[in-house]
C-alpha cells in the first residue's frame, strides 16, 4: 500500500517535470520563428523604440526561463526532506 | 607538495617572463600579433590569479586524502557554490568572447548559441538533477549502470564520455594557445604548456575541490568585469538602451538588419538543429553532470542547477549590452582594425577591445586575464572528468567489479590526470594550424546523440535494455562524427571540396531522434535473459531515484 502511494506520487511528480519541459521546450523552439515568414512581425521595432520583437523575445525567454524554474523548485518540494540522495 | 607547487610557479613564472621579452622582440608573429602591445596589467593581473589558485590547490590537496575527494571533493560543496561553480565551468571563453564576436559581425544572429547555451538549464533542473543526484556516486555513468549491465555500458558511455573530453579539450587548448598568444604575446607552444601545468597542479594535487574554487573564482571574476564593462557602455549612452542600439545601428556596416535574424543565419532548419546541438549537448556533458555529486544532497544539487541559472541567465543578458556595444564602439574606430579592414586579432577579440574602449588598459588587462583563467576553469573540470571516466568507470567499476584498491584508484586517477596533461599538450600542438571550429562543435553532437538519450531513457523509460542501449549509443555516436565530417565544417573547411555533401554543421536534429529510435527499436525487440533484468531494474531504481532511500537495500541486479 505504501509503495503504490509512493509510485503514484512519483508519477504525478514525472508528469509535473514532463509538463515544465514541453512548456520549456515549446518556448525554446518558438525562437526558429525568427527565421520563419511566420514570425516576420518579430523583426520589427516596438513603437518607436530601436527594440525589435526578437531581441524582447530573447530577454522574456531567459527570464521566463528562470522564473520557469523557480515556479518548479516551488511547487516540486514535497520529499526534499534533505534526508534523501546522500 | 609545497616544494613542488612552488617550483611550477616558479617555472610559470620563467616562462612568462622569458616569453614575454621575447614577445617584444617578436618579428616572427604575425601582424595581429605585432599590432597587440604587450598588456603588463593584463600579466600582472593574471599572475594573482595563479598565485592565489595555486594557493589554493595546496589548500585542497591537504584535504584530497580519498577518490571521493578527489571525484566529488567529498560532496561538501554548498548548492550556492555548485552553481556559481557550474557557472565557471560551462561559460567557457566561447561564451564570452565568441558570443561578443558574433554579435559584433552579426548583431542579433549571435544571440542563437546564447539561448541555446542556457535553455539546456531549466531541463536539467526538471529532468535530470534530482534523479541523477539520487542515483549516482561520482559520474552519470555511474547512474546508467546502475540499471544496466555494468561492464559493456560502461565501456560505450566511457567511449562517449572520452569523445566529449579530447574534443571539448583540443578546441581549448588551440583556443588557449591562440588567444595566450594574442593577449601575452607568448608563443604559442609555451601557452599550450603552462595551461596544461597549472591545470595538472589544480587536479593533481586538489582534485575536485581546488577545480571547484577555480571555477568559482574565474565566475566571480567573468561577472564582475562583464558587468563593469556594460556599465561603463551603458555610461557612454546615458545608460538608455534605445541610444545603444541605435548607436549601433548608425555604425555597423549592414545597419538596421542588425536588430534581427538574417544576418548570419537564415535557414529556420539551421536554427532548430544548433538549438538541438546546445541544448541536449549541454545535458550531455560529463564534467557539467560530474557537478551534481559534488553536493550532499538532492537539495542542494536542485539549488545548485537554479543559482547556475541565475549566474548564466545575468551572463546573457549582459552579453547583449557588450555585443551591441562593440557594434556602437568598435566600428568607424581604425585603432582596432588592421590594414585589412578586419578587426585586430579577429571578431573574437571584440570583447577585449570593448574594454579598451570603455575601460582603457586596467579593463583590457582585466578582461584578458579573465579569459585566460576562463580557459583554466574549463580544462580542469575536463580534466577531472577524463581522469573520473578513466579510473572511476573503467578501473574500479569494470575491471575491480566495484571493489577497487582504494590506494592504486587515488594513485591511478593522479597518474591518469598527467596522461591527460601530457595528451593536451600534445593534441594544442599538433592541432595549431588546423581549424577547430568543428572540432568545438563535436563535442555538444557527440554529447547530445550518445550521452544525453541513453541517460534519459535509463531515468524515464521502463523498457530500455542494454542492448538498445549499447546499439542507440554506437549508431549516434557514428552519425555524429559521420555528418560532422560529411559536413561543411569539414567537408569544405578542412578537405577542400566544393560543397558538403550534409548541408549543416551541428546536426544533432537528425543525430539525437536517430539514437532514441534505434535505442527503442533494440529495447523492444530485445527478448534477452538481461532485457528483463534491466526492464525489472527500473522498477526497483524508481522509488530511490525521487526520493533518494539509502538506507533502504537496493534489489538491482548488475
Amino acid at each position: 500500500m505504501e509503495d503504490e502511494k509512493l509510485r503514484a506520487a512519483i508519477s504525478r511528480k514525472t508528469r509535473l517535470r514532463l509538463a515544465f519541459t514541453v512548456v520549456t521546450l515549446v518556448l525554446y523552439f518558438a525562437f526558429t520563428l525568427n527565421y520563419l515568414p511566420l514570425g516576420y512581425s518579430l523583426s520589427q521595432r516596438i513603437g518607436d523604440s530601436w527594440i525589435t520583437g526578437s531581441l524582447a523575445m530573447f530577454v522574456l525567454l531567459i527570464i521566463t526561463f528562470i522564473v520557469l524554474e523557480f515556479v518548479f523548485l516551488f511547487v516540486d518540494t514535497e520529499d526534499d526532506s534533505g534526508a534523501g540522495g546522500s | 607538495m609545497r616544494r613542488c607547487i612552488l617550483r611550477l610557479l616558479a617555472t610559470v613564472f620563467a616562462i612568462m617572463a622569458v616569453n614575454s621579452s621575447a614577445a617584444l622582440a617578436a618579428e616572427t608573429v604575425d601582424a595581429a600579433k605585432q599590432d597587440q602591445p604587450l598588456n603588463l596589467t593584463a600579466i600582472s593581473l593574471f599572475l594573482v590569479f595563479v598565485v592565489v589558485t595555486l594557493w589554493i590547490s595546496y589548500w585542497a590537496s591537504r584535504r584530497t586524502q580519498s577518490s571521493s575527494d578527489f571525484y566529488n571533493a567529498g560532496g561538501g560543496i554548498s548548492g550556492l557554490q555548485n552553481g556559481t561553480a557550474i557557472a565557471g565551468d560551462f561559460m567557457s571563453a566561447a561564451s564570452f568572447l565568441g558570443i561578443t564576436g558574433l554579435i559584433f559581425i552579426g548583431g542579433f544572429d549571435g544571440l542563437v548559441l546564447a539561448l541555446g547555451a542556457f535553455a539546456a538549464w531549466p531541463l536539467m533542473l526538471f529532468l535530470l538533477a534530482k534523479r541523477v543526484r539520487n542515483l549516482g556516486s561520482y559520474t552519470f555513468i555511474d547512474v546508467i549502470s546502475l540499471r544496466l549491465e555494468r561492464g559493456p555500458i560502461r565501456i560505450v558511455t566511457v567511449t562517449g564520455t572520452i569523445a566529449v573530453v579530447v574534443l571539448y579539450l583540443i578546441a581549448q587548448m588551440v583556443g588557449a594557445g591562440k588567444l595566450i598568444e594574442l593577449l601575452f604575446g607568448l608563443p604559442y607552444e609555451a601557452a599550450v604548456v603552462i595551461v596544461t601545468l597549472l591545470v595538472m597542479a589544480y587536479v593533481a594535487f586538489g582534485g575536485m575541490l581546488a577545480t571547484t574554487w577555480v571555477q568559482i573564482i574565474k565566475a566571480l571574476l567573468l561577472i564582475f568585469g562583464a558587468t563593469l564593462a556594460a556599465v561603463l557602455v551603458m555610461n557612454q549612452v546615458g545608460f538608455s538602451i534605445d541610444k545603444l542600439l541605435a548607436g549601433a545601428v548608425e555604425n555597423h556596416p549592414r545597419g538596421e538588419s542588425i536588430l534581427s535574424s538574417g544576418v548570419l543565419f537564415k535557414d529556420p532548419i539551421q536554427i532548430a538543429t544548433i538549438l538541438v546541438s546546445m541544448m541536449f549537448g549541454t545535458l550531455g556533458l560529463p564534467h557539467i553532470l560530474m557537478r551534481l555529486f559534488t553536493v550532499p544532497n538532492m537539495r542542494e544539487a536542485r539549488k545548485s542547477v537554479f543559482f547556475a541559472s541565475l549566474f548564466m541567465g545575468y551572463f546573457y543578458l549582459i552579453i547583449i549590452i557588450l555585443g551591441f556595444g562593440t557594434a556602437y564602439l568598435l566600428y568607424g574606430q581604425p585603432e582596432y582594425f588592421g590594414p585589412d579592414g578586419k578587426l585586430i586579432g579577429g571578431n573574437n577579440m571584440a570583447a577585449i577591445h570593448l574594454a579598451n574602449a570603455v575601460g582603457g588598459d586596467f579593463l583590457t588587462g582585466f578582461m584578458s586575464a579573465v579569459s585566460f583563467a576562463t580557459i583554466l576553469a574549463v580544462v580542469a573540470g575536463l580534466t577531472v572528468a577524463g581522469a573520473a571516466a578513466i579510473s572511476h568507470d573503467i578501473y574500479a567499476e569494470v575491471i575491480c567489479k566495484g571493489k577497487p584498491n582504494p590506494k592504486t584508484e587515488l594513485r591511478l586517477t593522479r597518474a591518469t590526470t598527467l596522461a591527460i596533461g601530457i595528451i593536451a599538450v600534445i593534441l594544442g600542438i599538433m592541432f595549431e594550424n588546423e581549424n577547430v571550429a568543428f572540432i568545438a562543435t563535436m563535442p555538444m553532437v557527440v554529447a547530445a546523440s550518445v550521452n544525453f538519450p541513453i541517460l534519459f531513457l535509463s531515468l524515464f523509460w521502463p523498457g530500455l535494455t542494454t542492448r538498445g542501449a549499447i546499439a542507440g549509443g554506437i549508431v549516434g555516436l557514428v552519425a555524429a562524427v559521420g555528418l560532422i565530417v560529411v559536413g561543411p565544417q569539414v567537408w569544405v573547411s578542412v578537405l577542400g571540396h566544393d560543397e558538403a555533401l550534409f548541408p549543416y554543421n551541428y546536426p544533432a536534429l537528425f543525430t539525437l531522434p536517430l539514437a532514441l529510435v534505434i535505442t527503442w527499436w533494440v529495447s523492444v525487440t530485445d527478448r534477452s535473459a538481461r532485457g528483463q533484468i534491466d526492464r525489472r531494474n527500473y522498477d526497483e531504481l524508481l522509488v530511490r531515484s525521487e526520493y533518494g532511500t539509502p538506507d533502504k537495500p537496493l534489489k538491482v541486479h548488475a
